[in-house]
């Protein structure tokens, strides 16, 4: 996942998929969503990821237009539907739930929206089937969704939105009814559809994993605002701040004290027992900063270089083991250890932390 | 999904609500009004005055209270039984509700009378005999016919609640160390007790608001349904300040009734397990053959009126006098030759009023549930006002309203129609609002999203969805509004008596064949529709019954 092209974003034309621009969102009197701005390229699969409450969901019904922007524009490949109700955007819409109509067959559930738009039943009936067959669902048409598996249901669903080939694909959570090993199995339907189609698809979840596998891009949403726009690995990599860092993978934060405000590039950063060398991504202020490391980039040895420590928990994962390093002052550091003899340390050991000087970053408090 | 001011939905809500104003908000703003009386007499310092006003409140709360006391008697041990276990005759229990719905009030306290009443059939054979039954007009029958009429509201809101406790709770009980009866006395009692509380409290409104078999049985003891009725409608005497005043009176008493079940409810909430219910445990044997009996007897009596109404439809009677023994067709014969009227009468005005009644409050729930703003909490409140409104109340404020002016109904069989919606208005919305909360706006998003514009998203995609429990409605309110007795007797207009208002009249003048004859056809009339909606359509009427 570490060095996933961005190629397909700029590709088609120069008009981006969707243009939103100083959104507020309020309800009642509450703004949820606070002049937030953002474009996706044609094509693009976006993910918007945060945790519950942080105003995903309300971010992409506003965009579908079932709720109503209280400031801000909407841009849908150039052409402003701020005021557009929802039927007439054009969009694809996934549900949680799935929303399959449970009265009407996976034919006509997939059917709906080409009869919406008045296509003759020839067309319906092939565009229909070849939607089906491609979710592989072509043996079900006459079912109805009652007598369905979850899986299916969801292809069933993604079918559906899919057929009337609309502008933007919007998709909340599709696959947080399903059990584990499904989810993986329709994550790579999905994006093989989306690769396919080329349609612009904005997918909303809570789940890092998810989002990193599946994206072009990443929106990291935090209180109705987005923290950071990137691709995956810069998401992972480069996080543009604490909460970032925390909220994608794990990362151990560190609150210090520059003593100088630091430039670009490599700083010398003053923690409990040592100094460690440290890059900024971008200009810090001297006074409090950030200090983040990924646990998987401290290396522990016996008697190396670097500050000293002692392991106080170690948990065997298998693969990786995990251990908690208690420094001076009370600082603790979680420590994964992958390769050969990972679990060598034991609770009580005296041990060297070594950080990698270009994956530790400094930021901005 | 929220609706914005100045959307279609709010426009709707706001004609909804004026809808609601002009037929129910003003009626009762006039009956309240009313009350104070014009220049010096008020009505309410009349109320103090006269003994006969204050009796008539003081035995009306007594009635309650008493009616309230017999049923939960009744209809908790029957409930926990029928819940709790097995025994020979069992499937004859669960006809229970369906009793309530068949046998109209106005029957069942004529039916009393034929077996009770000073001529009545059991009276007349024991006196025979040379036992002198007491009267039974007065308490004795006020109490014996409510409660039969309405211990079943208690009975199936305690079925429910003892469904849905959670045996489990009663098992930990017993493995701390308490024996079986004492850790369902502790446990089990605490968890059914508000649903127990609030139907009891619903048949307490019921009796306030009674006024068939108060009137038909009531004798001399003065209730204050019987005298609103009177102020309102006598031909000598009518007073229309008093019949604000103690309709007013009645309103405030139920509504006090009301809010208190309303805060049971809310409390008992949280105390709703959804858990594992008990099995139905066998009984054998003679403790078995004991509760079959027991129970067997309280559903005899149910269906007591039943047969008298049919035995009586069939009897020759000559005047007043019933030659019981002497079958005849001819009370039949001479109600479809002679006087069909009330049952073409019925038929369209109820037929008319469930029609309006499903549209109305399908739209109305729907606004409420789906598209909520800023008038949703007045639609909300004002839709279940009736509920406090007893029919006879009901009757007088669209009298006081819509008498002249404007818009004068009376005299048409307009104001019949509407008498009868406003009635069922809570019910209708309860009903579809229930069916509405379990579909979930994602489907109708769903549409939307494909491309379907909202109102025919609605058509499209929820309204198939609400169809059975709409035909449900439909059913219920079918049977209420044909057998409504209070609000239309009040404002009917000669030629324009409905089957119960008929039987009432025939009560009335001693006829008891003739109304036999009535009753027999309403409960055709009744039936008819349930039996086909159950059997042919396979419709589950009491799966959304509050
Ligand atoms: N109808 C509503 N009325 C008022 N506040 C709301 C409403 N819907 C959501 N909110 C509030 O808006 C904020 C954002 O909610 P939203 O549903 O967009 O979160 P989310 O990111 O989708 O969360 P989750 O991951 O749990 O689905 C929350 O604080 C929520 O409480
Ligand atoms: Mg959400």
């Amino acid at each position: 996942m570490n060095a996933e092209p961005v190629s397909i974003a700029a590709a088609s034309t120069a008009t981006p998929g969707l243009a939103i621009d100083g959104l507020a969102v309020a309800y009642g009197g509450q703004r949820v969503i606070e002049n937030l701005s953002l474009t996706i390229e044609q094509g693009c699969f976006f993910t918007l990821l945060g945790p519950s409450g942080c105003g995903k969901t309300t971010l992409l019904r506003t965009i579908a237009g079932f709720i109503q922007a209280a400031e801000g524009r909407l841009l849908f490949g150039g052409s402003d539907v701020t005021r557009l109700p929802p039927h007439r955007r054009n969009i694809g819409m996934v549900f949680q739930d799935y929303a399959l109509f449970p009265d009407k067959t996976v034919f006509d559930n997939v059917a709906y929206g080409l009869r919406a738009r008045r296509v003759d039943e020839a067309t319906i009936r092939r565009k229909v089937a070849q939607s089906l067959d491609h979710v592989g669902l072509g043996h079900l048409a006459a079912r109805h969704p009652a007598a369905l598996s979850g899986g299916q249901r969801q292809r069933v669903a993604l079918a559906r939105a899919l057929v009337i080939e609309p502008q933007l694909l919007l998709m909340d959570e599709p696959l947080s009814n399903l059990d584990a090993k499904l989810r993986v199995q329709v994550r790579e339907v999905i994006t093989e559809l989306q690769r396919e189609a080329g349609i612009t698809t904005i997918f909303v979840t809570h789940d890092q994993d998810e989002a990193l596998a599946m994206s072009d891009r990443i929106g990291v949403m935090n209180r109705g605002r987005l923290e950071q726009v990137g691709p995956p690995s810069a998401i992972y990599r480069e996080p543009a701040t604490g909460y970032v860092a925390d909220f994608v993978g794990a990362a151990n934060l560190v609150k210090v004290t520059l003593p100088a405000a630091a430039a670009i590039g490599p700083v010398m950063v003053p923690l409990p027992g040592g100094v460690v060398t440290a890059r900024a991504p971008a200009t810090v202020p001297a006074g409090h900063a950030l200090l983040v490391a990924r646990p998987e980039e401290i290396s522990l040895t016996r008697d190396g270089e670097g500050l000293t420590g002692t392991v106080r928990r170690r948990q065997y994962l298998g693969g990786r083991t995990t251990y908690k390093v208690e420094l001076p002052e009370g600082l603790t550091l979680a420590v994964d250890l992958h390769g050969d003899r990972h679990d060598a340390f034991q609770p009580g050991d005296l041990v060297r932390l070594g950080f990698d000087p270009l994956r530790t970053l400094v930021l901005a408090s | 999904m929220m609706a914005r001011a100045g959307s279609v939905w709010f426009w709707l809500s706001a004609a909804m609500l004026v809808v609601l104003a002009v037929f129910l908000v003003y009626p009762l703003f006039n009956i309240v009004t009313g009350s104070f009386g014009t220049g010096s007499r008020s009505g309410w310092s009349v109320l103090l005055a006269e003994p006969r006003y204050l009796q008539a409140v003081t035995n009306t709360v007594m009635l309650g209270i008493a009616v309230t006391a017999t049923t939960v008697v009744i209809a908790v041990p029957l409930a926990y039984v029928a819940a709790r276990y097995d025994f020979p005759g069992k499937s004859v229990v669960a006809i229970l509700p369906l009793i309530t719905l068949v046998i109209p009030e106005v029957i069942s306290a004529q039916t009393w009378l034929m077996m009770l009443g000073n001529n009545g059939v059991f009276t007349r054979y024991l006196a025979d005999h040379g036992i002198d039954l007491p009267s039974f007009y007065g308490w004795p029958g006020l109490i014996i016919a409510l409660t039969f009429s309405y211990y079943t509201y208690v009975y199936i809101g305690t079925v429910a609640a003892i469904r849905g406790f959670d045996s489990q709770l009663e098992e930990a009980a017993q493995s701390l160390g308490t024996s079986p009866v004492a850790s369902r006395l502790r446990v089990m009692l605490p968890v059914i007790m508000p649903a127990v509380l609030a139907s009891a409290l619903l048949v307490f409104t019921l009796v306030v608001g009674n006024f068939a078999t108060a009137t038909i049985l009531g004798g001399r003891v003065p209730l204050l349904s019987v005298l609103t009725y009177q102020a309102a409608v006598a031909e000598s005497g009518a007073d229309p300040v008093m019949q604000s005043t103690l309709a007013s009176v009645s309103i405030g008493l139920v509504m006090l009734v009301l809010f208190v079940q309303r805060w049971i409810v809310s409390r008992g909430r949280h105390e709703v397990v959804q858990g594992r219910g008990a099995k139905a445990a066998r009984m054998r044997g003679l403790s078995g053959l004991g509760i079959g009996v027991a129970a067997g007897i309280i559903v005899v009596i149910s269906l007591l009126p039943l047969a008298t109404l049919v035995a009586g439809a069939f009897t020759r009677a000559r005047g007043p006098v019933m030659r019981w023994g002497d079958w005849t067709t001819a009370n039949l014969e001479r109600l479809f030759n002679n006087a069909p009227e009330p049952l073409f009468n019925s038929l369209v005005y109820a037929g008319t009023a469930t029609v309006v009644s499903i549209a109305f409050s399908t739209l109305v729930s729907y606004l409420i549930v789906k598209k909520r703003n800023l008038l949703t909490p007045a639609l909300d409140y004002i839709t279940a006002l009736p509920l406090a409104l007893s029919g006879t109340a009901i009757g007088i404020g669209l009298v006081m309203s819509f008498n002249a002016g404007w818009l004068p109904l009376t005299g048409t069989a307009g104001i019949i129609v509407l008498a009868y919606i406003v009635r069922r208005l809570p019910f209708g919305i309860r009903n579809a609002s229930s069916t509405l909360y379990n579909v979930p706006n994602s489907i109708e998003e769903a549409s939307i999203s494909l491309g379907v514009p909202p109102v025919s998203s609605f058509l499209r995609v929820v309204l198939p969805l609400m169809a059975p429990a709409i035909a449900a409605a439909a059913v219920l309110t079918w049977t209420t509004t044909v057998a409504e007795l209070s609000a239309s007797i009040i404002v009917y207009s000669g030629g324009r008596e409905t089957l119960p208002i008929q039987i009432y009249k025939l009560i009335d003048s001693g006829l008891m064949a003739q109304a036999s004859a009535y009753g027999l056809v309403l409960i055709v009339v009744i039936l008819l529709p349930i039996i086909v909606a159950t059997r042919v359509f396979r419709i589950d009427l009491f799966s959304s019954r509050a």
